[in-house]
């Protein structure tokens, strides 16, 4: 076969995946969120997950997906999502940041989650931790048994990173 | 109705209407002309405001045909078609016109009724969630239950519709909110004028091109939609290559020119699926390596590099990986590159004329085989006398199925834009009525359906609608007696068990006369060209049932995910298959 630098299965030259952080601005409500999600379906988005929110006055949702892929892939799924009619924006996130909300009993959870790089604060008797994944996980396996009550994870969100369609 | 003033861009005054009237004015403000529908309980509203504006309805006999009338109307003028049909069962029959139009990337606006505001939710009588139904095949679907959003939204429909990537928008109306009286709330028109490509993009490609020594054009859908013929053809000749159609591309390059070589993939002509093979360029513009073309995507073109043009940025790399992409209107793009050609005054042409040759040579056995066929009776001969005695003029609707290959293989389509079929959804029952709005659109000009004794039976009722509005729609039944295709695989893949697809039908003449339309039985032994004479002479639409060899197989054939290593050709099939 003659040498070629091109053309394949579009994910065959691209071996290695990765998680894709991808921060999208919608609006609409729920009646736009339905669109949105039946696309991740319909072109078998390799989602790994999806968190949503509502932005800081509360007129959009902004969600935050992280797509298990290369990352042309994930170029090209954004630039799809993008062109949806209710979705404001979509573009890749640098960062993200998972939240947690836990029933803890006792105080030593205070030092585990210092130790470990997870901010951790308190309201009304629920704790409220955020991290980065991989830190928040481990903490969570550390005080898991006698600490832990009970726990919700929120999922990774996009640091607000205050560029983003103009800042928040 | 009074005197009506219109809401638009240019004309901003406003009276006080209702939401059926505003919908009326906003078809009005986008140019419609004609309304495919079927009316019904929660869309009455809108039907009973209808009289008073000068728009065209055509009243269908099933929801399903009126999308699909929407959709060749659409397909033939470049202009957005509009259906129009009732809430729950009449919405839920328009579903597989909406999946086809999108799939094919055609412009077309669906008004659904829905019940009441107060009912929604509470599982009404004819109630469906349409919006969330459409969502997967659509554009964009809106479900409108502020009346003031409803003119807005309509004409906002209408610019997602015809913009970028053409395709389906939904627009379901509660039947309330057609009553209500609704304001203006200012729309604009947003006028989105495609954007240039970018300079370096398109230098790249054209070196591409330059350097190329076996280079193809790959011409797809897009080429049609963005109106590129002749950009296609002057890009073709002024760099001396091939041309290739997808099969939405056919009759985007006139198939009588030196250049065409015709269009490959799974029943594609195997000398162009050869070259495809040999080939180290593909210029694809306008289509999205489809899996009917491409087979086993890791074997295809596996010499070539790609140069793939498209307006929807998502299609690059979806499939192959481009060398160079480039995001846009075909038409432009092929402009640019062109333009770099002229600012050169590069000549390549000439030395391609040894890769021309080739191509040529790989051809004539195939061509041997098709002159040999003409002479008996079957499909070629049918395709060779229709565009005979219709003329060059013809519009060819085609159906599913073994016909809809054999039309698009051998009727030599040279008239731009006059090939129309259902590609990417494949659906039966397509044919009649999409001739129905290319009819609609071009009344003066000679259509012709192609279609198999199944999918004809689909959308056969819609042959009252026909004779209603006097349609000169001429019909060639290829009648076999089997879902062909299907059967066609069963007798290669599943050791000839012909499991249901043996299919019975009407007398067609019969039935043609039971509408009051011209019908006739065909048979080995008649005359093809006397029978397609005597259709052409009738008037109004007529019916010619050509009864064909039951085993008739249309080769080539590439096994679905195989590649051309793999392709059955009529020669080997006989002693591998037992082929008719």
């Amino acid at each position: 076969m003659a040498a070629h630098n091109t053309p394949r299965h579009a994910t065959e030259l691209n071996p290695d995946t990765a998680l894709n952080p991808v921060e999208i601005r919608i609006t609409g409500g729920m009646l736009a969120l339905n669109p949105f999600l039946m696309t991740l379906q319909n072109k078998r988005m390799p989602v790994a997950s999806f968190t949503v929110g509502r932005d800081g006055n509360g007129a959009a949702m902004r969600a935050t997906i992280l797509l298990d892929c290369p990352p042309e892939s994930a170029r090209r799924y954004t630039t799809l999502l993008s062109a949806l009619e209710d979705v404001e924006d979509a573009e890749a996130a640098e960062e993200t940041v998972e939240v947690a909300l836990l029933k803890v009993g006792g105080d030593a959870w205070r030092e585990s989650a210092a130790r470990l790089g997870v901010g951790v604060h308190e309201e009304g008797g629920t704790v409220v931790a955020s991290g980065e994944t991989e830190k928040l996980e481990a903490w969570l396996a550390a005080i898991e048994g006698e600490l832990l009550e009970d726990v919700v994870r929120l999922g990774p969100v996009a640091r607000p990173s205050g560029t983003a369609w103009g800042g928040v | 109705m009074g005197e009506t003033v219109h809401n638009t861009a240019l004309n901003t005054e406003y009276k006080p209407r209702t939401g059926s009237e505003a919908m009326c004015e906003a078809l009005l403000d986008e140019g419609v002309e004609f309304l495919f529908g079927y009316p019904g309980g929660a869309i009455m509203p809108f039907y009973d405001a209808l009289p008073d504006y000068p728009l065209k309805h055509v009243l269908v006999r099933h929801e399903q045909a009126a999308a699909h009338a929407a959709d060749g109307y659409a397909r033939a003028t470049g202009r957005v078609g509009v259906c129009i049909a009732t809430s729950g069962p009449g919405a839920t029959n328009i579903v597989t016109g909406l999946a086809t139009a999108q799939m094919d990337s055609v412009p077309l606006v669906a008004i659904t009724g829905q019940v009441g505001r107060p009912a929604l939710g509470k599982d009404s009588f004819q109630e469906t969630n349409v919006m969330g139904m459409t969502l997967p095949f659509t554009k964009h679907s809106f479900l409108v239950e502020d009346p003031d959003e409803l003119y807005p939204t309509l004409r906002r429909a209408f610019e997602i519709a015809r913009s970028g990537r053409p395709g389906p928008v939904l627009v379901d109306v509660p039947k309330d909110v057609q009553f209500a009286a609704c304001n203006d709330n200012g729309y604009r028109r947003l006028r989105e004028f495609p954007q240039p490509p970018a300079g370096p993009s398109l230098q790249a490609a054209a070196a591409l091109l330059r350097k190329a020594k076996r280079p193809l054009i790959l011409a797809g859908h897009g080429i049609t939609l963005s109106g590129a013929e002749m950009e296609l053809r002057l890009l073709a000749e002024r760099t001396g290559t091939p041309v290739v159609t997808t099969l939405l591309g056919i009759s985007s390059f006139p198939e009588d020119h030196p250049l065409y070589i015709g269009w490959p993939g799974m029943h594609g002509a195997a000398s162009v699926n050869r070259a495809i093979d040999k080939s180290d360029l593909l210029f694809a513009v306008g289509m999205r390596f489809d899996d009917r073309i491409t087979g086993a995507v890791d074997k295809f073109a596996q010499n070539a590099k790609v140069v793939h043009i498209d307006v929807d940025p998502s299609e690059l790399g979806k499939v192959i990986r481009p060398t160079v992409g480039i995001t846009a209107d075909a038409k432009l793009a092929l402009r640019g590159v062109l333009g770099h050609f002229e600012e050169t005054g590069d000549d390549c042409a000439e030395q391609r004329s040894q890769w021309r040759e080739e191509i040529s040579e790989s051809q004539k056995p195939e061509k041997r085989r098709e002159d040999a066929a003409r002479k008996e009776y079957g499909p070629i001969r049918i395709m060779d006398a229709i565009k005979a005695i219709a003329g060059d003029e013809v519009r060819l609707v085609t159906d599913v199925g073994q016909h809809q290959m054999w039309a698009a293989q051998f009727f030599e389509f040279t008239k731009q834009n006059s090939h129309i079929t259902s590609g990417g959804l494949g659906t039966m029952g397509f044919a009649l009525p999409a001739a129905m709005g290319v009819a609609f659109a071009y009344p003066d000009e000679p259509v012709w359906v192609v279609a198999g004794d199944g999918g004809f039976q689909m959308n056969i009722q819609e042959l009252a609608t026909i004779r209603d509005f006097g349609l000169n729609i001429k019909v060639a039944i290829l009648n076999n007696g089997f879902l062909g295709m299907v059967r066609q695989w069963q007798q290669f893949f599943h050791n000839r068990r012909y499991s249901s697809t043996p299919i019975t039908g009407p007398d067609y003449e019969q039935f043609a006369a039971s509408y009051g339309l011209a019908g006739k039985t065909v048979r080995e032994g008649d005359s093809i060209e006397a029978a397609i004479q005597w259709a052409e002479e009738q008037e109004g639409c007529t019916i010619l049932d050509f009864h064909i060899d039951p085993e008739a197989n249309v080769f080539p054939m590439i096994p679905s995910g195989m590649s051309i290593k793999e392709m059955i050709e009529e020669s080997e099939s006989s002693a591998a298959y037992g082929g008719a």
